[in-house]
């Protein structure tokens, strides 16, 4: 770290304490790109990372503090929340004590952003069901990120793959309904907030293509009129609007075209029109961010790989990818520190009524 | 006893077929016969790199083939223009169709294999036909066409096919799901010598719908089909999620993947094997393949087409042909 005023800082959870995430964390701190790319507050508990270190063979060289303690701005440090004993947490399961551990990482990360501390915030695999174990209402991470911050604005995940973004206009919702909910103003809004994150990515002149809904998309009105009636307008308005996109596209070679180069991103109208596509690109070797909130949030696109946990066979490739793009985010939109440095505890103090 | 030739439909003569079809040619001309019905002048001046013959009978058309492009003609109305479709085609178009079909059903033609033809052509020309695959059904004389994509490293068979996605959720049926996994099942076995196919059904909505809380078909339509199908005998597992059921892992679980709607099967066939994909018509009495693609009015004439989906849907057929010979004779 050259410059430290000018390192962004990033807000690095750890997740599942039974996968594979303690590995790759031990991995990624004990490379140097990632070192140079950013100042770390990696949250966690040390005995934790300290297994995860071992398997793979690595020293934990961060120094570490606990929650009361003023952070440091010029270096890395490593907080120490002491709240997970790895005993409690055996590799390769479902359990309450790794979900309740990831949530209160999450949390504690989220609101050193919020607070200005950390400039992004990145985390190593969570496990949804042990997610909901300790959390029931546990929807996604967009959903519980919005109510630590207390955000109601527009928040999307966008997947990226080596430089191929998708953002998609419905997720988790059933196909029947997708129509519906396929309207202009979700349309401009999903390609603002992809334009915007590109952008802030580094990408100068981000070009979008937007897929259509139906079968060859739609094949003049043949086969369904949204095309002709909402998504085609909608493009046009983008447009006007200078943003640089182009469609609807067939939905079956969008992404041959995305891939040739022809463009950065491709907006979906559905969950698996995107995710089909992108799984057999590779995507579990990409990254997931979820932009739209007033800093990134960037994870590795896979899951917590139980079948490997405690191996030391993890991947890193995914991770350092997230930590990369949150690097490049967080310079290009720094926040603004409070007026003296916080500790932990202090972030997660419950905020006074005004 | 040796298979007669294949019958190929000129298709739109002006998209990329007529050049696709010389360079087939080109390729297969050691290998399996196959006769064209298109208009030989307008086959011949495309260039002399092909020696182009026109015959009367496919008897003729075998003896042919190894020196020349035989051609039962079907003379066009009026000349070609690359990329400009002209409603004054379609009726050679048309009798193309109808005339491979006729020498299938005959038993003249092992197979009928139809390049690329654009709707609008023909309903331009005042012809209701909206799609190859009912109009072979009503030619053919029966059968439950049911299209599949089979390429290298996949095949898909879409449940739902050209509607909106809107009406996928009321199209799809568990008869239309047991119905398309039975003819799949059937034609696995008879057509690809696969002794006891496997059948991996989609579901519908994300993540499958995650126990009936993104969505309810799974419970209610496919798992009661998938049961329809395992009660016949046949090895159909799930449904799987769509984004799931694609990687090489999964794929080496199957023989078949049954899609419930159009992209669900074309966005993983053509990412996996966009050029080589053939486009198979099962569950009629005749064999009948075409390539995976349209007519490419933008890039026909200017030698850029790629004939590799044409070539892999002419192998097939003779391909499928051959075995279906082979069990008449056993």
């Amino acid at each position: 770290m050259a410059d430290a005023k000018h390192t962004p800082t990033i807000a690095f959870a750890m997740g599942d304490a039974s996968g594979i995430g303690s590995e790759l964390m031990a991995k990624v701190l004990a490379d140097a790109d990632i070192a140079a790319a950013a100042r770390y507050i990696v949250i966690g508990d040390s005995r934790v990372l300290a297994r995860g270190a071992s398997i793979v063979g690595l020293p934990v060289t961060l120094p570490v503090v606990g929650p009361d303690a003023t952070l440091p701005r010029d270096r890395s440090v490593f907080v120490d929340l002491g709240h997970l004993d790895p005993k409690d947490a055996p590799f390769g399961t479902v359990n309450l004590a790794s979900g309740r551990f990831a949530l209160e990482n999450f949390r504690t990360a989220l609101l050193l952003g919020l607070a200005g501390e950390a400039d992004a915030v990145a985390f190593t695999p969570f496990n949804k069901a042990a997610m909901r174990l300790a959390h029931p209402p546990y929807e996604d991470e967009i959903g519980f990120t919005a109510g630590v911050l207390g955000f109601d604005g527009k928040a999307k995940e966008f997947n990226i793959l080596e430089g191929l973004w998708n953002a998609r206009v419905t997720s988790h919702v059933p196909l029947k309904d997708v129509a519906a909910l396929i309207t202009p103003d979700e349309i401009i809004d999903n390609l603002v907030l992809t334009a915007d994150a590109l952008r802030t990515s580094g990408i100068a002149s981000p070009r979008i293509a937007v897929a259509g809904l139906n079968p060859h998309a739609g094949d003049g009105g043949n086969f369904g009129r949204e095309e002709i009636d909402v998504i085609g307008p909608a493009v046009e308005t983008a447009k006007s609007r200078g943003i640089a996109c182009d469609g609807p596209f067939p939905a079956d070679t969008v992404f041959l075209r995305a891939q040739r180069g022809d463009f950065d991103a491709v907006l979906t109208m559905y969950h698996d029109q995107g995710q089909i596509a992108m799984k057999l690109i590779g995507f579990d070797r990409g990254v997931t961010m979820l932009g739209g909130f007033p800093f990134p949030i960037c994870t590795p696109a896979h899951g917590t790989a139980h079948d490997i946990a405690g191996t030391g066979k993890a991947n890193t490739g995914a991770t350092r990818a997230a930590l990369l793009l949150a690097a490049r985010m967080a310079a290009a939109a720094p926040r603004v520190r409070p007026p003296a440095p916080l500790s932990v505890s202090a972030v997660r103090a419950p905020r006074k009524a005004a | 006893m040796s298979l007669p030739p294949l019958a190929l439909t000129m298709g739109d003569p002006a998209g990329i077929g007529p050049e696709i079809t010389r360079a087939a040619w080109r390729a297969l001309r050691g290998r399996h016969p196959f006769a064209v019905i298109a208009d030989p002048d307008h086959l011949a001046s495309l260039g002399s790199d092909v020696p182009v013959r026109a015959v009367e009978t496919l008897a003729e058309a075998a003896a042919v083939f190894p020196r020349a492009l035989p051609v039962l003609a079907e003379p066009l109305a009026c000349p070609v223009r690359p990329g400009v479709a002209d409603p004054a085609h379609a009726p050679a178009i048309v009798r193309s169709v109808e005339r491979a079909v006729a020498l299938a059903r005959s038993g003249a033609a092992a197979a009928v294999v139809t390049n690329p033809l654009a709707k609008t052509t023909l309903l331009d020309a005042g012809i209701g036909h909206t799609g190859h695959t009912m109009w072979l059904k009503d030619l053919a004389g029966g059968g439950t066409p049911v299209m599949m994509l089979a390429g290298p490293m996949l095949r898909v068979v879409p449940v739902t096919v050209h509607i909106p996605l809107a009406e996928v959720p009321r199209a799809l049926t568990a008869d239309a799901i047991v119905a398309a996994g039975r003819i799949t099942a059937a034609a696995l076995a008879a057509d690809y010598g696969l002794a006891a196919p496997r059948l991996a059904v989609a579901g519908l909505n994300p993540h499958a719908g995650e126990s009936g809380t993104v969505g309810r078909e799974e419970i209610e339509v496919i798992a009661p089909a998938i049961a329809a199908l395992q009660a016949d005998g046949i090895d159909a597992t799930g449904p799987h999620p769509g984004d799931s059921l694609f990687h090489a892992a999964a794929r080496a679980t199957y023989d078949a993947a049954l899609c419930m709607y159009h992209d669900q099967a074309l966005i993983p066939i053509k990412a996996l094997d966009f050029a080589n994909a053939v486009n198979v018509t099962l569950g009629l009495p005749i064999v009948r393949t075409s390539p995976d693609h349209g007519t490419a009015y933008g890039i026909a004439g200017k030698g850029l087409a790629d004939p590799t989906s044409l070539i892999a849907a002419l192998e097939m057929a003779a391909a499928i042909a051959a075995r279906r010979g082979e069990r008449k004779a056993a």
